[in-house]
């Protein structure tokens, strides 16, 4: 017991210091990758607590770029620092979802897929047509990182600190969530969703909770994102983006908290190898998740229990479908 | 007064009456036996009840309140639990995580006590609360195993802690008994006796006909969704439309 | 009333596109329950195979179009066996598999026809009937209509007056009752996605040279496939190919008042909307519970 909490203890500390040495030794486009890589973190984390009850949405993408819009245009409409755009972006985020989740909700399965890709494209294709406030295709620009206290945080190492805090700060709740009564009625609500009914949850309360909070967290990654990149486009939040989440999620094992997040670092290291072949990049990419899906269905992450299980300790993990028919 | 009273239901499935014009009444404290051949209605009554299905014409009354086609939750709210005919736990979770997943009405947490902790009372609450059914229900000592290594039997009762986790009143039983072996059925039948003699009435779908007549003290008999007999079990034994429809439906 | 004629005759030579591929992905996803994301990609390969057999090396117009039919047919083929049956019981891991063909058929397009501007196939059907002096469809729009309907023709045919069509819908029906009857599922489908892949390799061809052509091209597809499909009701052919002409007549008159990107939109808010008041669309039946 106490042999465990020390091993936590020093497992954790030793992660921060990596957290916080590793920009240091990276070269500066590799910092700004750092960035993205950790912001997407949180993108990834924040689709898991919506894929928790079962239904696999397609607009979290775009809730991202609600989350991003809104940071965008509170910052340059009425000069609000980042303290304000980052949970307000959120906010509007959940706030959009919590809206969506009346047609939304009344689908599951397939016709919730289709109808989530259809609510965000049409909110995307809103962006596009309507260019005041929204830029069109062309988007926005100018929006910048806060200055406090003399540094600027325009910097790629203090900006990926401040992301660090953030996106810790998410994760920690993310994870609260997950391993709470609450997350254990999510899980109730997918897998057995009758038995849980007859316990008295309310299935539709549940799905709509996970999917607002996981838009709320979706939303403050746009925010992130936007204060760094300084532009935001439609186009950065489109089918695109959202099939890199699912291949970051779906590579990295959607069965365990921090299956995703090997995915999207696993994913993005990769990514960086194969610079050189940007042509036939998305077809690597689609063959990977062709492969992962037909030959590791629950992703990197369950290797370490596959190799123990070959060689003889421990049992090979269950392999549950995505979806039940 | 009855607890609940099935007023005149009828269900249709297209074309298909499943339930034609069904009345009974289920009195506090019994436990009720509702039987007939495969395809009766039994499953469907059970699920008008619950409100996984809105009878397509009747009421169904509850304690005075009239219930048919509320949503299950609030049903379950209003205290009554149905079980599965299927068994239907968590195979991937714990003994223990299985019954708390019951607690959801009388443990209810929201997002920031969750978040920080600050339900620790109402977390400690519920946890007393499953161990005490566990303990009621004979499973305590496996509390920590995963539901998918019990055997049948204790899964089974497992099922029922779930429901009791949720301090029901009224107790819907789909064939507890199907699969199991006469030693497991004998104690399922302890169990049952038991959960009753807590003051939960209790309604029991089953086909297997030594528990039903070892358990119930009032059988309601259904046959191809009509409402064949009503009587004690030496009444419905006896009785030669009852007989003709098993044997019939033996044929 | 000019104008609405020539609306109309347009929209429904769009519907008769709409229809051919909606046509396929309601068939696919009917037989084996799997969305096919690639869908939109299997047109824009059926449009590629036009533009370099027939506007680049000179082949046929017609000739080429049957090769764009067996290809796209085989392209669909392999992946119901590769991809679809061994995830059969699982549509969404199919789903993400089609995700995945998606990618690789846009970069195969890339590599094949560079990543410059989009393509275009000059028409090689010239002329346009001229009716009643103020009616002008060009000859080529024509025989896209033909052909179209010509095939939904046959395919409605096969559905209703075949064994195996019959077969087919009962799959479709109900899998599980189908295979106790003894129809062979890998069979039927095999043939459903190579119908499927059949029409939207047709589609794509006949669009090839009405339109731009892109690897891109696909989203759009997709966009109005999903869209027909919905509003017709998810199990229904007749309904797909009914709300086929109904959106391109809806989606050609928002188009010339408020442009594409806001009829779009629309289509996107009305298929919500259908999913909310009627899910199972304008010709499906109700399910029982
Ligand atoms: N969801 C449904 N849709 C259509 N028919 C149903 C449905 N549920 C049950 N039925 C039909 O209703 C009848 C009664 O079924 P059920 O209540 O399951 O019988 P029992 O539990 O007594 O064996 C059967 O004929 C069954 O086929
Ligand atoms: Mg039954």
């Amino acid at each position: 017991m106490m042999n465990s909490l020390v091993k936590k203890i020093m497992f954790g500390a030793g992660l921060l210091l990596v957290l916080i040495a590793v920009p240091h030794f990276l070269k500066f486009h590799h910092q700004d990758l750092l960035i993205f890589l950790t912001i997407n973190v949180l993108v990834v984390a924040s689709y898991r607590i919506v894929t928790l009850t079962g239904e696999w949405s397609l607009i979290h993408a775009v809730m991202m770029g609600v989350g991003g819009y809104t940071a965008t245009l509170l910052f340059k409409n009425y000069e609000l620092g980042m303290w304000f755009t980052l949970p307000l972006a959120g906010g509007v985020s959940a706030l959009i979802a919590a809206i969506l989740c009346f047609p939304l909700f009344r689908m599951t399965q397939f016709y919730f897929l289709i109808g989530s890709f259809a609510a965000g494209e049409a909110i995307r294709l809103t962006w596009i047509q309507y260019v005041n406030p929204f830029g069109g295709t062309g988007g926005l620009s100018g929006v910048e990182p806060p200055i406090i206290g003399g540094i600027d945080f325009l910097d790629a190492i203090p900006y990926y600190y401040l992301t660090l805090v953030v996106v810790s700060i998410c994760l920690f709740i993310l994870y609260r969530i997950e391993n709470s009564r609450i997350g254990l009625t999510l899980h109730a609500v997918h897998w057995k969703a009758a038995l849980a009914e007859s316990v008295g949850v309310d299935t539709w309360r549940y799905r709509a909770l996970a999917f607002i909070v996981g838009s709320f967290f979706v939303g403050v990654a746009g925010g992130l994102k936007v204060h760094y990149l300084g532009t935001i486009t439609p186009n950065q939040f489109g089918v695109g983006y959202m099939v890199f989440i699912l291949i970051w999620v779906i590579v990295g094992g959607y069965n365990k908290f921090y299956g995703p997040v090997i995915g999207v670092i696993v994913l993005t290291m990769f990514d960086e190898s194969i610079r050189g072949f940007d042509e036939i990049r998305p077809a690597i990419y689609g063959a990977m998740l062709i492969v992962s899906i037909l030959f590791l269905p629950l992703g990197l992450e369950s290797i370490p229990a596959k190799l123990k299980a070959w060689f003889g300790v421990g049992s090979a993990p269950d392999e549950p479908p995505l979806t039940d028919k | 007064m009855p607890v609940l009273e099935i007023k005149n239901v009828t269900k249709q499935f297209g074309g298909l009456t499943a339930l034609n014009d069904i009345s009974f009444n289920i009195e506090e404290g019994e436990i009720r036996g509702l039987i007939g051949p495969n395809g009766a209605g039994k499953s469907t009554m059970f699920k008008n009840i619950a409100g996984f299905y809105a009878p397509t014409k009747g009421s169904i009354v509850y304690q005075g309140k009239q219930i048919e086609g509320k949503k299950p939750h609030t049903i379950s709210e209003l205290g009554i639990v149905r079980t599965f005919q299927e068994t239907t736990l968590f195979q991937e979770l714990t003994v223990f995580e299985n019954a708390l997943v019951g607690c959801h009405i009388n443990a209810r947490t929201d997002l920031f006590s969750a978040i920080f902790g600050l339900d620790r009372k109402k977390q400690k609450a519920a946890e007393e609360k499953v161990m005490e059914v566990l303990d009621f229900m004979g499973l305590s000592d496996r509390k920590n195993q995963l539901a998918s290594e019990l055997p049948l039997g204790s899964q089974r009762a497992l099922a029922i802690s779930v429901a009791l986790v949720s301090e029901p009143k009224l107790m819907l039983m789909d064939e507890p008994f199907a699969g199991m072996n006469p030693e497991e059925t004998n104690h399922m039948m302890d169990l049952t006796r038991k959960v009753r003699e807590s003051g939960i009435t209790i309604v029991l779908v089953e086909h297997d006909m030594k528990a039903v007549m070892g358990l119930c003290h009032y059988l309601t008999v259904l046959n191809f969704g009509q409402l064949l007999a009503e009587g004690t079990p030496e009444e419905i034994r006896n009785n030669d439309k009852v007989i003709e429809a098993y044997l019939g439906g033996a044929n | 009333m000019e104008l609405i004629l020539q609306f109309i005759i347009n929209g429904l030579i769009q519907g008769g596109f709409f229809a051919l591929f909606a046509v396929g992905l309601v068939l696919i996803f009917g037989v084996m329950s799997v969305v096919n994301f690639a869908h939109g990609e299997l047109v824009m390969i059926g449009a590629y195979t036009i533009w370099l057999l027939h506007a680049q090396n000179g082949f046929g117009f017609i000739p080429a179009i049957f090769v764009a039919v067996m290809l796209v047919t085989i392209i669909g083929l392999l992946m119901e066996r590769f991809l679809f049956r061994p995830t059969r019981d699982d549509p969404l891991a199919g789903l993400i598999c089609s995700i995945g063909v998606l990618f690789i058929l846009q970069v195969v397009a890339t590599l094949v026809g560079g990543d410059g501007p989009s393509k275009q196939v000059p028409p090689p059907f010239h002329g346009t009937l001229v009716l009643f002096d103020f009616l002008r469809i060009p000859y080529q729009r024509i025989f896209s209509l033909v052909v179209s309907v010509g095939a939904l023709s046959l395919l409605w045919y096969f559905l209703t007056r075949t064994k195996l069509g019959w077969a087919l819908r009962a799959v479709a029906l109900d899998r599980e009752a189908a295979a106790l009857q003894g129809i062979n599922i890998n069979r039927i489908s095999m043939i459903a996605i190579g119908v499927g892949g059949a029409l939207a390799g047709l589609a794509g061809a006949l669009m090839a040279p009405l339109t731009n052509i892109n690897p891109h091209m696909g989203h759009n597809v997709i966009i109005t496939a999903f869209i027909v499909t919905i509003v017709g009701g998810v199990g229904s052919l007749s309904g797909a190919v009914l709300a086929a002409v109904l959106y391109a007549l809806f989606h050609t008159f928002v188009t010339v008042y408020f442009g594409g990107t806001v009829a779009t939109i629309c289509g996107l808010i009305l298929m919500v909307v259908v999913l909310i008041v009627k899910p199972t669309g304008i010709m499906g039946v109700r399910v029982s519970e």
